[in-house]
């Protein structure tokens, strides 16, 4: 397989709550550069700890995660703030934009903590905004637009650092059906273009526009197909 | 390095962002900081200018002085109250010449004999206060000539009836007419009035509240007209009372000298009185202890503003956690996006300096205004240093850096996924 991006090795995550709750036990699994992966699996399948696990927002209890060749899975917060600033693009089921700040300053805000000029990460933003189709909303509040524009917003801030990855958690989770045509058909478009792309939902619509569907249960992972039938991961 | 600075940069711009999103909020928090900064420039400048004004008062009796007077003795201490019913009592001039004579670095030495006569022109009748003196004593009281001359050494030798007035006692006595060249009545003496003085310092003129009604003459026309004993006409009775100096002025080389020449004054007179009918007056130890005491209250002023700073500050501290609670969302997201913990601290750090060095500065100016219009309006005198400004200042930071920190640490804490969580 050529470029592994990103490789779990019997990866567990164990919550130190009571007798300690395994999340994940043992999960061991492969995504290779431009990949378009759904992770599925029903409530308190670990799907969830997986998603922080390899948004490096968590630290797993045991195993090993490579992320474009690095081993992330021993690293110190401050280590793992940077792989999340510079490799990794979150999209989030409520959209998560900052309030309190226009369209372009959300846009930017991975660039900020990357101690880039002003100047660059305004037309770094705005170059973005008009990808997503919001090149006329760049001075409008989170509060000033539709939820479908919001999450628009969402996936250019996803992309401004130019990630390795993109992570959507329920991206269309909080959209009407229409709405989640349209920002599922920016995912797709988002993939043709090369961007690998793992989105953790429950909804088979959803992943049904991914090639390759990861279920999970119990902590485990159930089954690994290639969207069509065939085996994947092999 | 560059990027640090950006970065650094682009978060105070924020904390500024955020505190302007909340105006209302922000603006009282800095109200809090602004009253304490305020209130202390004020008290401090005020208390300045007011400690000025009597060191100034002060000054002008000369601190390189040192002042002995003779003071009537408490009556039942049995003050020489000789069978011939004379009371004689205070400095001898052999006091003055032991005092001149054994204190280093006298430079002057001026004696003063205060009586109390009836000045009478053109059957106008007055009660003055008549100080026989040295001609040196111009020079110590730094008295204003209004006209004529002083006294001169040579109205001294020769013993001349001649006189100085104050203004005020000229105007009354002589009243319509060029006091210079007039000859008025000490007493039955004839004196003829040489110059006019503005009055005489406060401390000089023995205690009584009257500066006005003086009338300076040559010691030696004084004693040789009038003679050691001074009558004291009161309640129809009639004391006599001999008192060789009244006062005895001690001008120093310096401030040091003044010290040491005190405490010696001190004790050789304590030796030679043991009736306590003298007092020495120093005006540099008064002035030593109005700073003494505009220290204390300096000190005073500064619990009071720190105290005020401090409830300043609880309310930062109050403002900023909630603030955190408001934003936990917020700042789970910025971590998700790669903020780093010390990211967060710095940003919530900012906000609450940014509200103290807001506040500071607008009680800086404030503090400015206030002394300004008390000047203007009370007519005091009210000085601003530098130090007075620079450090309710730098207290209100400090209060913002100490407050703000816990709220900003505990910012940075928050785990990023329940900060994501949390509605």
């Amino acid at each position: 397989m050529t470029d592994t991006l990103i490789h779990l090795e019997k990866l567990w995550k164990i919550y130190p709550v009571g007798p300690g709750v395994a999340a994940l036990q043992g999960i061991d699994l492969a995504i290779t550069q431009g990949e378009y992966v759904a992770i599925m699996g029903p409530s308190g399948s670990g799907k969830s700890t997986m998603l922080n696990l390899l948004g490096c927002l968590d630290r797993p209890s045991r195993g090993r995660y490579w992320l474009g060749g690095q081993d992330v899975s021993g690293m110190s917060d401050d280590q793992l703030s940077d792989v999340r600033n510079r490799r990794i693009g979150f999209i989030f089921q409520s959209f998560n934009l900052i309030p309190q700040l226009t369209l372009v300053a959300n846009i930017e805000v991975p660039l900020f903590y990357q101690g880039i000029s002003r100047r660059s990460r305004h037309s770094r933003s705005r170059e973005l905004a008009a990808m997503v189709g919001l090149g006329d909303r760049l001075d409008h509040r989170p509060s000033e637009l539709s939820g479908g524009q919001q999450q628009r917003a969402a996936i250019a801030r996803a992309l401004a650092n130019d990630p390795l990855v993109l992570l959507a958690d329920e991206p269309s989770g909080n959209l009407d059906s229409q709405t989640s045509v349209e920002i599922l058909a920016l995912f797709d478009d988002l993939h043709r273009r090369g961007r690998t792309i793992i989105i953790v939902t429950h909804d088979q619509g959803v992943a049904a526009h991914t090639h390759r569907i990861v279920r999970l249960r119990d902590g485990q992972v159930d089954s690994d197909t290639l969207n069509g039938g065939g085996k994947a991961g092999t | 390095m560059k990027a640090f600075f950006n970065k650094l940069w682009d978060i105070i711009r924020l904390g500024l962002h955020d505190l302007g999103a909340h105006k209302v909020r922000s603006g009282l928090t800095v109200l809090g900081i602004l009253f304490g900064v305020w209130s202390v420039i004020a008290m401090l400048a005020i208390n300045e200018g007011g400690s000025y004004e009597a060191q100034r008062a002060l000054r002008r009796l000369g601190s390189n002085n040192i002042i002995v007077s003779s003071v009537k003795p408490p009556a039942e201490s049995g003050a020489s109250a000789q069978s011939s019913g004379i009371l004689e009592y205070g400095l001898q001039n052999k006091d003055v010449a032991r005092l001149r004579d054994t204190i280093p670095g006298v430079v002057r030495c001026v004696v003063v004999r205060r009586t109390q006569r009836y000045a009478s022109e053109a059957g106008r009748s007055l009660a003055v206060t008549v100080i026989g003196t040295e001609p040196a004593y111009a020079r110590i009281a730094q008295t204003d000539m209004v006209g004529g001359r002083f006294i001169t050494g040579a109205d001294y030798l020769r013993a001349r009836p001649v006189c100085v007035l104050t203004a005020s006692l000229a105007r009354r006595l002589l009243v319509y007419r060029d006091p210079l060249g007039a000859t008025i009545w000490l007493g039955s003496e004839p004196f003829a009035v040489v110059g006019i003085i503005r009055q005489l310092p406060l401390a000089l003129s023995g205690g009584a509240s009257d500066v006005e009604n003086y009338v300076v003459v040559p010691m030696t026309a004084d004693l040789a007209r009038f003679g050691e004993m001074n009558i004291m006409v009161s309640a129809g009775s009639e004391t006599y009372e001999k008192v060789a100096v009244s006062q005895c002025i001690l001008q120093m080389a310096d401030e040091q000298a003044v010290i040491d020449g005190a405490t010696v004054a001190r004790s050789l007179l304590e030796r030679q009185h043991p009736k306590q009918d003298y007092e020495v007056t120093v005006p540099l130890e008064i002035i030593e202890q109005i700073k003494q005491q505009r220290r204390l209250w300096n000190f005073m002023f500064l619990v009071i503003a720190s105290v005020s700073l401090l409830v300043g500050g609880i309310g930062i501290m109050n403002i900023m956690l909630a603030s955190v609670t408001e934003r936990t969302r917020e700042i789970g997201i910025r971590r998700a996006l790669g903020a780093k913990r010390r990211d967060i601290t710095v940003q919530f750090l900012i906000e609450a300096i940014a509200l103290t060095t807001v506040g500071g500065l607008l009680g800086i100016f404030v503090g400015m205004l206030v002394p300004w219009a008390v000047e203007r309006l009370l007519k005091f005198t009210t000085i601003l240093v530098a130090s007075t400004l620079v450090l309710p200042f730098v207290m209100a930071v400090v209060v913002g850096l100490v407050s703000g920190l816990y709220p900003a640490l505990r910012a940075a804490r928050l785990d990023p996924i329940e900060a994501l969580r949390h509605e």
